[in-house]
């Protein structure tokens, strides 16, 4: 009996073996897709928006104004048309002919539910402090808004690109549907959610661009593991793989069909504390940024050449903007940074904590390379790493050095405002100086963009001198497969899978 | 003692047991001071570098930084978590498995509940979470929480192990003579019981290797830069193709370590067993 | 009968009273963790004030006993709530799928190395010291001691990589489930595979020996019985019951390896759900998670002991039968 029992279980083995050795059952779908992997979505209501699962949510809902992929520009999307007289007042000419994925109509009103809902508390709208200076809204006629600011905002518009702003449907509700049944008036509507795993989206038929979207689904992955997407996108079971690391482009290059590209970049902030020892003396914030070594980063961290993919300065405005003062580097030079230290009374060097967050791109690379430069100029530094929301609940803005992700924003004034003025709320280094408080404030009020980048320039040199800042960019690298045509990816984050076609 | 060094001789695959763990007890305390990178160098022009290039005998990662040397490195503190494991489980097993088994009834009932709750969750699952939800894992934490997840094991053999013994006529005449119950036990009964307590300390050795790696695999190993054999594995498995031996050489390290452990613990409990 | 429906019904009873217990102690761990999940669900971007508000909305400034009453009570209507994560996606929809996932899993990996295990340490022990005994000793042995994700990336590398039978990740691609895509399922199942055979057979090994050598044996085989036909009829009945007794033993490690499988190749399961829950900081996710695996671990200590004692003469028939 136990004979007979124990054979079948052979034969059962061996059966099921070659029965699940069969191959993959790919179905060749008839219709046109573009199938991708990413990041395992958080929260995907607009507002509460954690920045993951960017096509997906790209797809289905749309903004007023959305960024051009190729110049920067912005372009009409939701707003035909934007026109201010002073910078407190804005004029929005709305679309006409326009739907929601449900078959309401999209007007005036939705606008203005968009933008008030991100002061109302229920939703702990994460633009609620851009949006404070919105006084009214009024809505003439259906497809006109008029946004009355309390101040005057030259460069009111931009926050309108935040990829938390879509416009959403007054006649929705958000709070009970907003993660199970995401609803916009984007190209593509959602087929079926599978919540932590996949998503599948469809044309919207109704979408008010002819011609567009050009294919007729997207298959979404949601996949946890790097490695894991990749080997999706090299055997064809993807199309598309956004944000991988410089090491898997390596691995790329030497695969056919498959190129990685890079859209934008994005900034690493190394920010030192200036309102207490060592930090409060310029000499020992000097010492560090001699210590440094961009090449060696730009190598170390992504397997690139400084300038090549990977930039380095010392203030908060991106290689790439128009903004941009190009400052000769300063150069590494251990004997100066050491003689600084012992100027200002380290003359064994000195120990510091350097905190950021370990599941985040690129922060383990550089952190430790970091480390490893400072080292030689007697600058032992612990590296202190947790993952990003420990990081940025408990440590982030009250420690020695941070290591903090950046998005790049087109209009780095925001950026300016919120990190480096001294009532800025996400103020890392603690800064509080008159000459950069002033500079900030007259680049905000400044309608002349030529005066404004005087401004912006003087306040990058008074960076490069007496900063408490280490910016490294770091690219945004995209893995697509050669049958993509049209592949675009603006600074604004969003994917425009509308524009894509595949082959 | 001779009894021991016969039986070595017959097993040569004890041998070769002991002769690889003694490498890596060496590895750990002296190679750090040997290696001629240290275990966070980079070395910048030579990244992904084969074994053999600019002196790194087993080659170099991503970064740039010594395979060689951070498996040295890596071995103190998979040894010295696996070593405080298995000993403090083992400790607090005997510890409460003796309580447990030499005052039965109620004290029993009390542990083996209490057993029966810890051991409801698996150990990685348990040890997971909450390393998981702490945030990142220092040596004591990593030490501590296996511990607690081991306990209930080595607590089990050790109750085990004192009833056989509570039976015995020794025993019995110590209680006559008015020795303390702290005397009986760890006097009296503890030193005829290493037999088997010392094989499932390690026997708890190797798990405890393997969790640690287990537990570096699932991220939630030790802070960078310290080398933690599991983390390595699965930091470079995007690189497999490219760079295959910074995964080759630390999985071959876990399995020669966690190999030779077995070998060793068979071979004790051969002995030991004998001895009876 | 009787005696063994009343141990059932007491192993019964103290599994459930452990249950509750445990259910308490996960919740209160999950929930005193240091970082905070509304900032984590929030991200960087977060203002003091967003954060606050999502606390209040989501209930998370409730006290303890308060938040865990509502738990218990959802569980026990079969509620696991909702993420704490995603408003309005009831955990239930995510988890039983997973739930189901996982369990083919396991039950692949079993049928993979139950049979395999038992033949080749029967073999082992008949053929003891022979070429083949150390040849599938020293597998054992070996992979034993490889954790399954070193197993797992050797099998991607070799089987996947290289040869490409099988796929590299184990994802369902959408629309399709899990019974259109059992390829997927294999190289998981070995990896656990592997680890577990180590165990078996050497277990299987050892107990033949022992019973090749008893008295019984030999004394079948002097008088003349067939070789072949004394160890398979004899030997193997004595087969069931160390493997049971080792399942049972490393049933924990079983869980563990599933975990580690599922996350090392992608497979949706319980345990890359876990993981997620984890490094996201879903807190109703986590508990939902934990408690499931604790219930469905217990339930199978709970079996292989009963089945372990049922199977063992020794156990089975002291109960007051004489």
């Amino acid at each position: 009996m136990k004979r007979t029992l124990l054979t079948t279980m052979l034969i059962l083995f061996v059966a099921t073996t070659m029965v699940f050795a069969t191959g993959s059952r790919e179905t060749a779908p008839s219709v046109k897709q573009i199938r991708i992997a990413e990041q395992v979505p958080g929260l995907i209501t607009p507002g509460v928006w954690d920045g993951q699962a960017f096509s997906m949510n790209s797809s289905i809902y749309e903004y007023l104004i959305e960024m051009n992929a190729e110049t920067g520009a912005l372009d009409p999307c939701l707003a035909t048309s934007w026109e201010t007289v002073d910078g407190s007042v804005w004029t929005f000419k709305l679309r006409e002919g326009v739907t929601f994925h449900d078959g309401s109509s999209f007007t005036a009103e939705d606008v203005k539910f968009t933008l008030e809902r991100t002061q109302d508390p229920a939703v702990g709208h994460l633009k609620k402090a851009d949006f404070e200076v919105v006084e009214k809204i009024e809505t003439p006629d259906a497809h006109t808004v008029v946004v009355y600011l309390k101040e005057a905002r030259p460069t009111f518009v931009y926050q309108l690109t935040d990829y938390n702003m879509p416009i959403l449907s007054s006649s929705y509700d958000y709070a009970s549907f907003g993660e199970s049944k995401p609803m916009g008036t984007g190209p593509f509507r959602m087929k079926q959610l599978v919540p932590k795993e996949s998503a599948l989206l469809e044309r919207y038929e109704d979408y008010w661009a002819p011609g567009l979207p050009k294919v007729d689904q997207l298959a979404i992955y949601f996949v946890a593991d790097i490695d894991a997407s990749i080997s999706m996108l090299e055997s064809n079971r993807v199309d598309v793989v956004p944000f991988v690391t410089p090491v898997i482009k390596r691995r790329l290059d030497a695969v056919d069909g498959i190129s990685v590209i890079s859209p934008y970049q994005e900034q690493r902030f190394i920010s030192m504390r200036v309102d207490q020892k060592p930090f409060d003396d310029n000499r020992v914030r000097l010492a560090f940024k001699y210590a440094m070594d961009p090449q060696v980063i730009a190598r170390s961290v992504a397997q690139m050449d400084l300038n090549d993919g990977v930039f380095y300065n010392e203030t908060p405005i991106m290689n790439a903007l128009a903004e941009y003062k190009d400052i000769p580097l300063r150069g590494r030079d251990v004997e100066k940074a050491k003689q600084l230290l012992r100027e200002a009374g380290y003359p064994n060097g000195l120990k510091v904590e350097l905190y950021y967050a370990s599941d985040h791109p690129f922060g383990r690379e550089l952190s430790q390379t970091i480390k490893e430069l400072a080292m030689e100029a007697g600058i032992d530094i612990d590296l202190k790493g947790y993952t990003r929301d420990i990081y940025l609940s408990q440590y982030w803005l009250n420690v020695p050095i941070s290591l903090t992700g950046w998005a790049g924003r087109v209009d780095p004034s925001m950026l300016l405002a919120l990190a480096f003025a001294g009532t800025g709320p996400w103020n890392e280094s603690h800064l509080n100086d008159q000459v950069v408080n002033e500079l900030i404030r007259k680049i905000s009020s400044q309608a002349d963009p030529a005066i404004r980048t005087g401004y912006y320039h003087e306040l990058q040199q008074w960076f490069h001198e007496n900063g408490p800042l280490i910016n490294v960019q770091v690219p945004l690298l995209v893995a697509i497969s050669d049958k993509i045509v049209d592949y675009k990816h603006p600074l604004s984050q969003l994917p425009q899978y509308k524009y894509m076609d595949i082959l | 003692m001779k009894y021991f060094l016969y039986q070595l001789k017959k097993n040569p695959l004890a041998i070769v047991g002991i002769a690889i763990i003694v490498f890596w007890l060496f590895a750990a305390f002296i190679g750090p001071s040997m290696m001629s990178f240290t275990h966070t160098q980079i070395d910048a022009d030579h990244q992904m570098a084969r074994p053999g290039t600019n002196g790194h005998l087993l080659g170099t990662d991503s970064l740039g930084r010594d395979i060689l040397s951070r498996i040295v490195y890596g071995s103190r503190s998979i040894l010295t978590v696996a070593l405080l494991t298995s000993i403090f489980s083992t400790i607090i097993g005997i510890l409460l498995g003796f309580s447990a088994g030499y005052f039965g009834q109620k004290i029993d009932a009390l542990f083996l509940r209490t057993m029966d709750i810890l051991m409801a969750i698996p150990p990685l699952v348990l040890s997971m979470v909450v390393l998981g939800i702490l945030g990142d894992s220092s040596i004591l934490s990593l030490t501590i929480i296996v511990s607690i997840a081991f306990v209930p094991a080595t607590a089990r053999v050790s109750r085990g192990v004192l009833l056989t013994e509570k039976s015995q006529e020794y025993v019995m005449a110590a209680r006559i003579r008015g020795e303390s119950h702290l005397y009986i036990m760890f006097i009296e009964i503890l030193p005829n019981t290493t037999g088997p307590i010392i094989v499932e300390a390690t026997a708890r050795f190797a798990y405890s290797i393997m969790m640690v790696a287990s537990l570096g695999f699932l991220g939630v190993g030790l802070q960078p830069p310290t080398p933690d054999w599991g983390m390595m594995v699965i930091e470079n498995k995007p690189i497999i193709d490219q760079a295959p031996w910074t995964v080759l050489f630390p999985a071959l390290a876990i399995a020669s370590l966690v190999i030779a452990i077995s070998i060793f613990s068979d071979f004790v409990s051969k002995v030991l067993v004998h001895e009876r | 009968m009787n005696r063994s429906a009343q141990m059932m019904l007491r192993r019964l009873g103290s599994l459930i009273a452990t249950l509750v217990v445990m259910s308490f102690i996960i919740f209160l761990l999950v929930e005193i963790m240091p970082g905070d999940v509304a900032q984590m669900i929030l991200g960087q971007s977060a203002t003091e004030e967003a954060v606050a508000a999502l606390r209040q909305a989501r209930g998370l400034d409730d006290p303890l006993l308060q938040r865990y009453g509502r738990w218990v009570k959802g569980v026990l209507v079969g509620d696991l709530g909702e993420s704490v994560y995603m408003q309005g996606v009831a955990i239930n929809s995510i988890l039983w799928r997973r739930v189901g996932h996982s369990l083919v899993l396991a039950f692949t990996a079993f049928i993979m190395f139950v049979p395999l295990s038992i033949f080749l340490g029967v073999l082992a022990g008949v053929k003891e010291k022979k070429p083949a005994d150390s040849v599938i000793s020293f597998f054992g042995l070996a992979t034993m001691a490889l954790p399954e994700f070193v197993s797992g990336v050797i099998l991607i590398t070799i089987f996947a990589v290289q040869l490409n039978w099988f796929p590299i990740v184990s994802v369902i691609p959408i629309g399709q489930t899990l019974f259109q895509n059992l390829d997927i399922l294999v190289l998981p199942a070995l990896s656990i595979t592997f680890v577990m055979f180590g165990y078996v057979s050497r277990m299987q090994r050892s107990s033949m020996i022992g019973v090749m050598n008893s008295d019984y044996i030999r004394s079948a085989i002097l008088k003349g019985m067939p070789r072949k036909y004394v160890i398979f009829r004899h030997a193997l009945k004595n087969a069931l019951l160390p493997t049971i007794t080792i399942i049972g033993m490393n049933m924990g490690w079983l869980f563990g390896g599933l975990i580690v499988v599922e996350t090392l190749f992608g497979f949706p399961g319980m345990g890359s759900l876990l993981m997620t829950a984890i490094k996201t900081r879903d807190v109703p996710l986590i508990e939902a998670c934990v408690l499931l695996i604790t219930i469905i671990y217990s339930l199978s200590t709970m079996i292989t002991d009963i089945l372990y004692s049922y199977l063992n003469p020794r156990i089975r028939f002291q109960g007051g039968q004489r």
